[in-house]
């Protein structure tokens, strides 16, 4: 299946080749996702960690399959509230930059099982 | 099928030349313990504490509980599939020590939080801090890598709760509960007035940190499938997640899963208990349909007439259990939901990531958010440095005086999903 992984993690770039690499914030990566959403896009992996903790991550990768055309709802009603819910959570937080590289692991890995099982 | 939870009530731990119980103590030779774990040659180091109900202890970064227990009678023994050769969990009498904890603590990635403090503020927040806990604390060889290092962890504590439970063989126990139905059929024919419930029980199953194993396989693998309740209190089902803490369900609480207990509990009276459906929580969206749709699908063959899910974690999976809960409704199946929330500091905000009108009875288990204000201890058991992670990524939450603010999500236990836990509602 072609897809597309969308990542501002420095790790993921590094390890393949889809890579559309976001030089910036994991806001302004969910933003990017949900333009490509927008834009006819489907995810292949939901946009928000399954922890609360994940939240602090400086770094996500999300999964997304390259399409022009239809707008898919159920997609576009996840990321819109992904957005909404990661900005209600990070205005009274920070990104846990202290421990970024270990971020970078975990999101890397996490990406690595979904890929897994998109295969 | 029947299952007998022998409870050996103890009332302290003490070190000693032998590991045994006497007279509801229970002693435990601490070099036994570490060479038992040190056998494994990626362990470089252990330390074993006792952290007691009431101590000015902090246990941190907190990475399972599990309950020491023994197979006395049935097949196999803790853990198949996992320490012990697979065998078919559920059927016999354990021996449990009742009021024991084996936890297990160690850093694997700097930002895990997870903490249980025995005393004051925190106790009040966390089950474990009113269990008699044994801290193993795993120290690694260099050099491995995080998954690695992650099974090293999980598996010593397996291992440590098997050995201590072993001292717990030949004791009589003080309780003995019974848990024990029929196959579907007979339960169905002998209660047929009583509606059948089945309950769904999600798992996080997402790769590192973020797993759980049901007879040592990944969840990750597995399609939903159904479970006899009496194969979880046996200890076919372990936690291999070790990021959200107030909603992880360790090991522990597998073992003792309440929704589990109370349908038992109700089960002939009120209702009439069919079982259980393991549902994994993954990542990608053709995984959640295809896991939703299955779930769904497992109710209606069963003929449940309501099914309680519960959930695992924050974020991802409020999708899936929001789509199990409206496939459930649309087939006229009644569905209460078990969860906690986001709600914010105020407890204003929406609670969950994901909203369904169909999602009518749902029961919080409080609020990841909520602030609570934690005093220095005396001694803290694990790692200092993780202190300052666990606060939770803002400024200021370190108080002059030592203690610190946190929000619930670094507390162990503290918002479970599955009722094991302090938080409660009160009607004004």
């Amino acid at each position: 299946m072609e897809c597309l992984i969308v990542s501002n993690n420095p790790m993921v770039k590094e390890k393949f080749d889809n890579v559309y690499f976001i030089e910036g914030t994991s806001r302004e990566l969910l933003e990017k996702v949900r333009d490509l959403v927008h834009s006819g896009s489907e995810l292949l992996t939901h946009p928000l960690g399954a922890s609360l903790r994940m939240m602090f991550s400086p770094y996500f990768s999300v999964i997304v399959k390259e399409k022009e055309g239809k707008l898919n709802c159920f997609h576009t009603e996840i990321i819109e509230s992904s957005i909404e819910k990661y900005n209600q959570h990070m205005g009274v937080r920070e990104e846990d930059i202290k421990n970024s590289k270990d971020y970078a692991i975990v999101d890397y890995k996490l990406l690595e099982s979904a890929l897994g099982e998109i295969k | 099928m029947k299952l007998e939870h022998r409870k050996i009530n103890i009332k302290d731990i003490q070190f000693g030349e032998k590991t045994e119980v006497v007279n509801g103590v229970l002693f435990v030779n601490k070099e036994e313990v570490v060479a038992e774990l040190k056998t494994n040659n990626k362990i470089k180091e252990v330390k074993i504490d006792i952290a007691r109900p009431g101590e000015k202890v902090r246990i941190i970064p907190v990475k399972d509980a599990i309950e020491p227990r023994v197979k006395i009678e049935g097949e196999g023994d803790q853990f198949p599939g996992v320490l012990a050769k697979v065998t078919q969990a559920g059927e016999g009498k354990v021996n449990i020590l009742n009021g024991v904890a084996v936890v297990t603590i160690g850093d694997i990635v700097g930002f895990q939080e997870g903490v249980i403090d025995m005393w004051g503020e925190g106790a009040k927040w966390t089950p474990f801090s009113k269990t008699l806990n044994l801290v193993v604390e795993i120290i690694p060889i260099d050099g491995l890598e995080p998954h690695v290092h992650e099974d090293v962890v999980r598996m010593a504590g397996l291992k440590a709760a098997a050995f201590i439970g072993e001292a717990g063989r030949e004791i009589e126990p003080d309780e003995v509960e019974v848990y024990e139905t029929g196959s579907m059929v007979e339960e169905i024919a002998k209660y047929p007035d009583l509606p059948k419930v089945l309950y769904v029980e999600m798992l996080i199953s997402q790769g590192l940190l973020h797993d759980g194993y049901i007879y040592g396989v990944n969840s990750q693998q597995i399609l939903p499938t159904l479970l006899h309740p009496n194969e979880e209190l046996d200890g076919a089902v372990i936690s291999g997640n070790c990021v959200a803490a107030c909603d992880k369900i360790t090991t522990y609480q597998h073992q003792n899963n309440p929704v589990m207990k109370d349908l038992y509990a109700k089960h002939g009276k009120e209702l009439n208990f069919l079982g259980v459906v393991l549902t994994p929580e993954l990542t990608t969206l053709a995984g959640k349909i295809r896991t939703c749709d299955y779930t769904a699908k497992l109710c209606k063959m069963v003929g449940a007439d309501g099914v309680i899910v519960s959930e695992e974690g924050y974020g991802n999976p409020d999708t899936d259990l929001l789509m199990i809960c409206k496939r459930l409704e649309d087939s006229g199946i009644k569905t209460v939901l078990i969860t906690d929330e986001c709600a914010g500091r105020d407890g204003m905000s929406q609670s969950l990531a994901d909203t369904a009108k169909e999602a009518v009875a749902v029961v919080s288990g409080g609020n990841v958010s909520h602030l609570v204000t934690l005093p220095p201890a005396d001694v803290i058991l694990g790692n200092m440095e993780a202190i300052s992670t666990l606060a939770g990524g803002w400024e200021g939450s370190l108080l002059e005086d030592g203690s610190f603010q946190c929000e619930l999500n670094a507390i162990i236990g503290a918002t479970s999903e599955i009722g094991y836990h302090n938080c409660t509602s009160k009607l004004y």
